[in-house]
C-alpha cells in the first residue's frame, strides 16, 4: 500500500507528545506483543470520506455505450439473436469493468491508510498491528467513509526503521506464529473489483422467467452465460489487482467478500472486495513435526 | 543424537522479530507469489505434512429454471434438480481448471455457496489450491476439490486417507395439494401433513442417492463432512428441496493409520457465568 500522508492535524501531534500510550489490543494480544518485543506506542487512525461520481447508475443510462466499453478494462458484448422486435427489446448487452468505482474506492482506502501511517510515523513506530478497517455508507448518494485503525508498535532494541511502518491485520499469538514460521509482515492489502452487467434479451428472459420455453413444463435448463462470465471476471480482476500489489511476496489469510446489487432483471453490479496480509519470507521454512492429535477430557 | 520426542529448542522470539523486521530493508528474496485464505495455523498444518498453498481459486455457475415448474405437478421437479446438478458440475469444473492452471493438486477449505431462486440456481465455490511442496502441475482432471479445512485435510492425510472430490446431490419434489374436503376437515385438528413429510422423504432419498453415485463415480469409499440443506422455498409453497454435499474420500494405500490421540486433561477452571434466571 501507499506511503504516509503529510497532513497530520495539530491536535493529534499534541496528543502524541503527551507521554501515555493508547492501544486497541486486547490484554492477551498486548501480552503477546510484549513477548515478541513489540512495544505499543499509540492507537493510530486514518479517515477519508469519498463520493462516487457515477455510483449506482440507473436504467435511463442504458443505451449510452453499447460497444464502447472501458479503456483497458474487461468488456464483453452480447448481441440479440432475434433481430429487431420492439424498442423495449434488449437488442444488446454488455459486461464491463467500472474502473472509476474501483479508483474511487482505492483512493479512499489509500488516503485513510496513509493518514494512519502518518500518525504511526509521528510516533516513531516501526509497525502497526491489529489493523481494523471499516467502510460505512454515510448517505444514499454514494458517499463512503473509510476508517482504518490499529496499534502502532516499536521493536525493542532495534535500530530506527528506514522505511515507513509495516502493517498487518494480525496481532497477538497469530502474529507471533507468522514470525516463527519465517515470515515478516509487509503491509495490509485491500483491492476491489466492480463489474456492471447490462443484460441482453436472453439474459433478461432467463433471469426473469427462467427459460426460453417458459410456457412448457419440460423446458430444458441452460447456463446463464452473461452472468457467469461477469461473476468470473469480477473474481479474477480483484485477484489480479491484489497480485499486482504483492509482487513476489505471499498474500495470506485472504478474505473475499462479494456484494451484488440487482437494478432490474439481469442488470447487476458485482463488487468483490479482497483483503489480506502481504508477508515476506525472511528465512527458510522450518516445518513443524506432524501435530500430535489429542482428546481433551473435561 | 537428538530425541524426536523432545520439543525443538524454542528460538529467541524477540531476536527473530528484530531479524525479520530488519530484513524489510534488504532486497526481497525471490520467490513464487502465493495467495491463500488459510490461517497461519492451517498453513503450518499443511507444511507439517509436506504441502503448501498456491493460489486462491474459484468456480461459479448459474443455471436457469423455468419459473412455471414450481407451481403444479407431481413427483420430482426434474428441471430444478437438473439445474442444481449442472450448476454444481460446471462450478467444480471451473475451479478444477483454475487450480490446475495455478499448479495446484487440490483445493481445500472450499466455501460452498448455493442459492435457489424461482428462475435460476447459483453455485459458487472458493478455496485455496494446494500441492505437495515443489510438486509439478497436474492436469485439471487429477485435481481434487474438498470442503474440508486445511487442518482436517492434514488429519485425513496423516491417517492414510485421501480426498477425491466434492460430491453433491439435490432433489426438488412437489408436495401434492390436499383435497378441499381434507383441508376443511383438518382445519381444527392437530394432524401430520403427510404430503409434505412424504415429499421431504422422497427428496432426501433421491438427493442422498445422487451424492453417493457421485462418490462411487469418483471411486470413493465414503463421503465425510456431509452438509444438508432442506425445507420449503418462499416462492414455491408446495415444493420441498433437499441438497447434500461433502468430500469423497478413500484409503490412499488400503491401510488406515491409527493416529492414537493423546488424552489430555485441561487444568483450566471452567468459567462459571452468573445465571440471573436462578434468582428466586
Amino acid at each position: 500500500m501507499g506511503e504516509p500522508a503529510n497532513d497530520l492535524p495539530e491536535a493529534a501531534e499534541r496528543r502524541f507528545s503527551a507521554g501515555a500510550f493508547s492501544s486497541g489490543l486486547s490484554v492477551p494480544d498486548f501480552a503477546a506483543c510484549l513477548e515478541m518485543g513489540l512495544e505499543p506506542v499509540g492507537f493510530v487512525q486514518g479517515f477519508c470520506a469519498m463520493q462516487w461520481g457515477w455510483y449506482g447508475m440507473s436504467g435511463y443510462q442504458r443505451g449510452m455505450s453499447p460497444y464502447g466499453g472501458t479503456a483497458g478494462g474487461y468488456v464483453e458484448n452480447y448481441q440479440c439473436p432475434h433481430g429487431m422486435r420492439s424498442v423495449d427489446h434488449r437488442s444488446w448487452g454488455q459486461n464491463y469493468q467500472q474502473p472509476w468505482v474501483e479508483k474511487a474506492w482505492t483512493d479512499g482506502f489509500a488516503s485513510a491508510y496513509s493518514r494512519m501511517l502518518e500518525e504511526a510515523t509521528a510516533l516513531g513506530a516501526d509497525g502497526v498491528v491489529g489493523v481494523v478497517d471499516t467502510f460505512a455508507h454515510l448517505s444514499e448518494e454514494g458517499v463512503v467513509e473509510f476508517h482504518i485503525h490499529g496499534t502502532a508498535v516499536r521493536v525493542q532494541d532495534a535500530p530506527p526503521t528506514v522505511l515507513w511502518p509495516w502493517t498487518t491485520y494480525l496481532a497477538g499469538q497469530r502474529l507471533a506464529k507468522i514470525f516463527e514460521a519465517g515470515y515478516v509482515p509487509v503491509c495490509i492489502v485491500a483491492a476491489i473489483s466492480s463489474v456492471r452487467v447490462w443484460a441482453y434479451c436472453v439474459t433478461e428472459y432467463l433471469m426473469s422467467r427462467g427459460g426460453v420455453s417458459a410456457w412448457s413444463m419440460d423446458a430444458e435448463v441452460t447456463e446463464i452465460e452473461q452472468i457467469v462470465s461477469a461473476r468470473t471476471a469480477a473474481r479474477e480482476i480483484v485477484r489480479a489487482h491484489a497480485r499486482g500489489v504483492v509482487g513476489g511476496d505471499a498474500l495470506h489469510g485472504v478474505d473475499l467478500a462479494i456484494r451484488e446489487r440487482e437494478f432490474e432483471q439481469g442488470d447487476l453490479e458485482i463488487e468483490c472486495l479482497l483483503r489480506g496480509n502481504r508477508l515476506r519470507r525472511f528465512k527458510d521454512f522450518d516445518p513443524l513435526p506432524p501435530p500430535q492429535p489429542t482428546v481433551r477430557l473435561s | 543424537m537428538t530425541n524426536p520426542e523432545l520439543p525443538k529448542e524454542s528460538p529467541d522470539l524477540k531476536a527473530e522479530v528484530r531479524r525479520a523486521v530488519a530484513s524489510l530493508a534488504d532486497t526481497p528474496r525471490r520467490g513464487d507469489s502465493t495467495t491463500s485464505d488459510l490461517s497461519i495455523d492451517e498453513e503450518l498444518n499443511l507444511h507439517s505434512i509436506g504441502w503448501e498453498p498456491v493460489e486462491l481459486v474459484s468456480g461459479v455457475s448459474v443455471f436457469s429454471v423455468p419459473w412455471r415448474v414450481w407451481s403444479w405437478g407431481q413427483g420430482e421437479i426434474e428441471a430444478a434438480s437438473a439445474a442444481h446438478a449442472q450448476a454444481f458440475r460446471y462450478a467444480i469444473a471451473r475451479i478444477h481448471s483454475e487450480a490446475a492452471g495455478a499448479g495446484g493438486h487440490g483445493v481445500v477449505g472450499v466455501r460452498v455457496e448455493r442459492a435457489v431462486h424461482a428462475t435460476h440456481i447459483e453455485v459458487s465455490l472458493l478455496g485455496t489450491a494446494v500441492r505437495p511442496i515443489g510438486a509439478v502441475p497436474v492436469a485439471p482432471g487429477e485435481v481434487f476439490v474438498s470442503d474440508l479445512s486445511a487442518r482436517d485435510f492434514a488429519l485425513l492425510v496423516v491417517s492414510g486417507w485421501q480426498p477425491l472430490g466434492l460430491a453433491s446431490g439435490a432433489s426438488f419434489v412437489y408436495a401434492p395439494r390436499r383435497a378441499v374436503s381434507a383441508v376443511l376437515q383438518q382445519r381444527t385438528q392437530n394432524v401430520e401433513l403427510t404430503n409434505f413429510t412424504e415429499a421431504m422423504y422422497s427428496a432426501r432419498e433421491t438427493a442422498m442417492a445422487r451424492m453417493q453415485e457421485t462418490a462411487l463415480a469418483l471411486k470413493g469409499t465414503g463421503v465425510v463432512e456431509v452438509k444438508v440443506q432442506e425445507g420449503p422455498m418462499p416462492f414455491a409453497t408446495h415444493a420441498v428441496a433437499f441438497a447434500s454435499w461433502g468430500t469423497v474420500v478413500r484409503l490412499a494405500n488400503n491401510v488406515h493409520r491409527h493416529i492414537q490421540p493423546k488424552m489430555v486433561v485441561s487444568l483450566d477452571d471452567p468459567v462459571l457465568l452468573f445465571d440471573a434466571q436462578t434468582l428466586g
